[in-house]
């Protein structure tokens, strides 16, 4: 019974594939035509916003936009000022100025049908004129305890005039939320090519560039980023499909 | 490819990340001691111990009315050096703590190097210690190290002087090394030569 039963199914597969076989099928290419936007798409950061109301030691704000160049290649910048106040044990420093960010992005990202969407990976060369202010600052002496004395000096000292320049590579992406609205999240590694020497002094910080490191000239930076995109003309984006059709 | 990219990005952020900016070493050379060696005033070249030396700051050991008074045992009040403090031990050479003031200013800090403090602690003899005061006068001079040290202080313009004894036992001279050209600048070196 039970042996009967696999040969009939077993009959039944090679009859089926037989029949299969025997059916014609051709491909063909089916040719779909989507309309592209491209214009400039003008945006701010979010994050910042965000710390400017919420960190009292933080305010900034950057203008952010991109061009749409080829299918894949856009033309982008940031523009921002920021003023940061860092604090050690031993020294209080505020930080105020502005930057541009200017570079392009490569759109990485196959989109599907009509999409437009984003992964991205880019490249920007960035600049910041800024000033700091000393606010105050302790001498350090481990030795202070024995005369219980410990040496502040309450009234700093600004430096302006203060320049640097750095290269910024970044990933990221954005998402077209709703129409011609982006949402958008970046991290963005930072080399720091120069920056002003202070004498007796050194930068803390450099707005757009984030916290400077005494050990390295690398830097880290992230954002969040609303934007519009303001369509100024369309091109066409032919996809380009392998379709069988049965004859 | 793409891969790559993010591997590489995470590995420098993860290196970012690591850094020790924010603690100051402890082999950082920050605001430094004045450091005295104490020769033979005949042997000018070889060090001497002080036998049973003291160190604290004048006008640190006070009783409840203001009066001085002398040091009984260790109490933080006695300078440390090399994890020790200088309490009725024989020593060669000491590091002093000075007292940090206004930038460009001239400032003194006055230390009492007491000699034989044994005799002064035992009450059955009669005979008691010699005590000396030196006066070391410099002009600070604040000097930025790094993010996480902040500034520390050198000390320009070094002069050190014996305040006036009717018996002092380190009457044979006291001498400011001439390499460090009236600067304290590190620990490294000593600032100072006492002759006894």
């Amino acid at each position: 019974m039970f042996v009967s039963s696999i040969r009939s199914v077993f009959i039944l597969l090679l009859v089926s594939t037989m029949a299969y076989a025997q059916e014609e099928k051709k491909t063909v290419n089916d040719t779909l035509v989507y309309k592209q936007k491209y214009g400039l798409r003008i945006g701010t950061d979010i994050s910042k916003l965000a710390r400017t109301f919420f960190d009292d030691n933080y305010s900034g704000f950057e203008l952010m936009g991109d061009y749409r160049l080829t299918k894949r290649i856009y033309i982008a910048g940031e523009i921002g000022n920021e003023e940061r106040t860092l604090e050690t044990d031993y020294l209080n420093n505020t930080t105020k100025g502005s930057y541009f960010k200017g570079g392009i992005d490569i759109n990485f990202y196959k989109n599907w049908l009509d999409m437009e969407n984003m992964i991205y990976a880019g490249f920007r060369v960035g600049a910041s004129t800024f000033s700091q202010k000393l606010n105050n600052y302790t001498i350090y002496d481990i030795n202070n305890q024995y005369w219980n004395q410990q040496y502040t000096v309450e009234e700093g000292e600004e430096f302006s005039g203060l320049t640097a320049l750095w290269i910024e590579m970044l990933v990221g992406l954005k998402a077209e939320v709703f129409n011609n609205f982006y949402a958008g999240v970046n991290v963005q590694l930072k080399v720091l090519i120069s920056d002003s020497e202070i004498n007796n002094y050194q930068n803390f910080y450099v707005p757009g560039y984030n916290r400077t490191y005494d050990s390295s000239r690398f830097g880290a930076g992230f954002g969040f980023n609303l934007s519009y995109l303001v369509p100024i003309f369309k091109k066409d984006k032919i996809v380009i499909q392998e379709k069988e059709v049965e004859e | 490819m793409k891969n790559i990219k993010f591997f590489i990005l995470f590995i420098a952020i993860a290196l970012i990340s690591c850094e020790r900016d924010d603690i100051c070493a402890a082999t950082t050379q920050t605001t430094p001691r004045l450091i005295i060696e104490f020769y033979d005033a005949t042997e000018l070249e070889d060090l001497k111990n002080v036998p049973r030396l003291t160190v604290y700051g004048e006008g640190l050991f006070t009783d409840e009315n203001g009066v001085t008074t002398e040091p009984t045992e260790t109490s933080d009040n006695i300078v440390v050096y090399e994890d020790e403090f200088l309490f009725n031990d024989n020593f060669s050479k000491i590091g002093l703590p000075l007292i940090v003031g206004l930038e460009g200013e001239t400032t003194t800090t006055r230390f009492v190097l007491e000699k034989d403090t044994n005799l002064r602690l035992d009450t059955t003899t009669t005979e008691t210690s010699n005590k000396d005061i030196i006066e070391i006068s410099y002009v600070t001079q604040f000097i930025y190290v790094s993010r996480a040290c902040g500034y520390k202080s050198i000390f320009t313009e070094l002069s050190v002087t014996r305040v006036t004894d009717s018996e002092p036992w380190l009457n044979s001279g006291i001498e400011i090394e001439d390499t460090i050209e009236f600067t304290v600048e590190n620990e490294n070196t000593t600032h100072v030569r006492i002759f006894h």
